[in-house]
């Protein structure tokens, strides 16, 4: 008679002292789950790639993942060989295949940033409810955070005001609109505070551009001069120039 | 009376392991030639799944490492103490043990779980779940840096918790007296874990980890199902549509909830989205702190997996009444 017996409610009982120990089906596909989600892990810290993912300001949960899941593969694999028959039906077992498609998507797809497709759809809400104070905004080098954040407050947008007619250098993407004059461009990027699901923009519009020099998701580095009107910040552009997307492509408020 | 075992023929087999590698083999193979990033939307939705994945996961697996630690570290009987508390008492003090929890939503579903499974009054372990996210300190000082500067900022903090504390009390009053069996889907991970054993009982470490990844493989499913949904609407929805509403009193509130539903972000960055929406007013903004961490696509597919059917619906309808109808008070009184 066989040593795996099942009572009328199917609880599995286990007659432990004559059974020897064998791998288990269900623990091991569990273990390959997880193993795969830690080599995502390891793989985004050391390409870093996590940088197209999250801002700095989160990416500690990756190294902190990638332990936790590491451990939890080596401990559930450690485990994994048990008395009880433990199969996997073949809907759990395709489940679990599902849970690691999103792992082939990153690691198969060539890196990218979000682009154009994103910011005509964040373009709404974008570029205010970024904190920095006033203070900040008045001194030192402006960046597009000090641009986005200068919106978020009458005292920010004053601070901004004050300093119309400065020399800028800002770097980011470009961002045309159906309405937007051959001679422009609408600089952007993005501001993420924990994941890329967060990301607010932060724009400026560029006016003295050579027309059809740039297309619509380049990156490029503007230097000119800066005149904020009411809540529109324009760039006076004297000069564009093409540059490679940077490592860290978002922003961190 | 035991009887032998009828043998099954739905079991996976290493044919089937070799049919999931290879089919996982293949889908790298055809992304790598067919390119479907040249399509902007398909590179947009590919980010934002991979970011809210990579975000989440690992807080779904500090829950599930919470969840086991209590299964095999707290003893049988020690909830059951508690769950002998008065009702009227329990639910708050649930509440405000979610302050001792610093993770985001996604990890309180497993810890509630686990809860409910050792003896806690299920309608006990579901407001912690839904204030666990709410008023943890991570969560209230992201408010308080969201809004820091702004004449609005205590009310945005202080109304946070104490709306996220009332709404998961309504809710878990709402749930009622139901069962734990009543109330939580049997997972079926949990058909190993809890083996009638004649024999030498496992050891705590190796329960741990059975238990550990039980947990995270229940878990990892529905977030990767509702985590999919998440990044289509992020994908798709036109957010200036939204602002279109924000002039109107009730509406405005309505509006903030169900885009915080879709777009299902992560409790402790959600402040800075919500500070973001100016024209919307702070009740509106608050309904959107509040509701947000308790109801979202990616939520729901979690819920809709841990627990029975019913649930979800009994949540969503007690958590916007609830939270509608105070930010519709909060909205009359600081505007």
């Amino acid at each position: 008679m066989s040593d795996a017996l099942r009572t009328r409610t199917q609880i599995p009982v286990r007659t432990g002292e004559t059974t020897r120990a064998r791998w288990s089906p269900s623990r091991l596909a569990g273990a390959a789950v997880l193993a795969a989600w830690a080599v995502l892990f390891w793989w985004l810290l050391l390409t870093g790639r996590i940088d197209l993912y999250l801002s700095t300001r989160t990416q500690w949960v990756v190294p902190i993942g990638a332990v936790l899941l590491t451990l939890a593969a080596a401990g559930r694999l450690a485990t994994a060989r048990t008395r009880e028959p433990e199969p996997v039906r073949r809907r759990e077992a395709w489940l679990m295949g599902a849970v690691v498609v999103p792992v082939v998507l990153v690691m198969a797809l060539p890196p990218a940033a979000l682009g154009q497709f994103s910011a005509s759809k964040r373009s709404g809400f974008a570029s205010v409810g970024i904190a920095t104070s006033a203070g900040d905004i008045s001194s030192g080098e402006l960046t597009l955070v000090d641009v986005a954040s200068a919106q978020t407050t009458p005292e920010g947008e004053q601070a901004l005001s004050a300093r119309a007619g400065e020399e800028v250098d800002f770097v980011g993407f470009v961002t045309r609109y159906d309405d937007t004059p051959a001679d422009e461009l609408f600089l952007t990027r993005y501001v993420v505070t924990c994941c890329v699901a967060d990301a607010t923009i932060a724009q400026v519009r560029v006016v003295n551009v050579t027309p059809g020099a740039f297309g619509s998701n380049d990156w490029v580095e503007v230097r000119g001069t800066i005149y904020p009107i009411g809540r529109e910040v324009i760039v006076n552009a004297s000069e564009v120039a093409a540059v490679h997307r940077p490592d860290r492509p978002y922003l961190t408020p | 009376m035991a009887q032998i075992a009828a043998p099954r023929t739905d079991h996976a087999t290493p044919r089937t392991a070799l049919a999931i590698v290879g089919s996982l083999a293949m889908l790298a193979v055809i992304l790598q030639v067919v390119e479907p990033q040249r399509f902007a939307w398909v590179q947009t939705f590919f980010i934002i799944l991979g970011s809210l994945l990579i975000q989440a996961l690992p807080f779904v697996l500090i829950g599930a490492l919470a969840s086991a630690t209590i299964e095999v570290f707290v003893p049988m009987g020690t909830l059951e103490r508690l769950a002998e508390l008065p009702r009227p008492l329990q639910l708050p003090a649930a509440a405000l043990a979610g302050v001792a929890m610093p993770i985001c939503e996604c990890g309180s579903v497993p810890v509630a779980r686990r809860l409910a499974t050792k003896g806690l009054l299920p309608s006990a372990a579901v407001t912690f779940m839904l204030a666990a996210p709410v008023v943890n300190p991570v969560v209230i000082a992201s408010t308080f840096v969201a809004y820091r500067g702004r004449e609005s900022m205590w009310a945005m903090v202080g109304g946070r918790f104490l709306l996220g504390m009332l709404v998961a009390v309504v809710v878990g009053w709402t749930v009622g007296a139901v069962s734990k069996d009543g109330l939580l889907k049997p997972n079926p991970e949990d058909r190993h874990a809890h083996p009638v054993q004649l024999g030498r009982p496992e050891s705590r470490v190796r329960r741990l980890f059975l238990h550990l990844g039980s947990d995270f493989l229940f878990m990892g499913r529905y977030l990767v199902l509702g985590a999919t949904f998440a990044a289509l609407v992020q994908t798709f929805l036109p957010a200036p549509w939204i602002e279109r509403v924000a002039a109107l009193p009730v509406l405005s509130i309505v509006a903030m909830m169900v885009l915080a539903a879709l777009m299902s972000l992560c409790s402790e960055s959600d402040a800075f989205i919500a500070a973001s929406f100016v024209p919307f007013g702070p009740s509106a903004q608050l309904a959107f702190l509040v509701f947000g961490p308790m109801v979202d696509l990616k939520l729901a597919t979690l819920y809709a997996g841990t627990f029975r059917r019913g649930f979800l619906r009994t949540v969503v309808i007690s958590a916007f009444a609830t939270t509608l109808v105070a930010t519709m008070w909060l909205q009359v009184v600081i505007g």
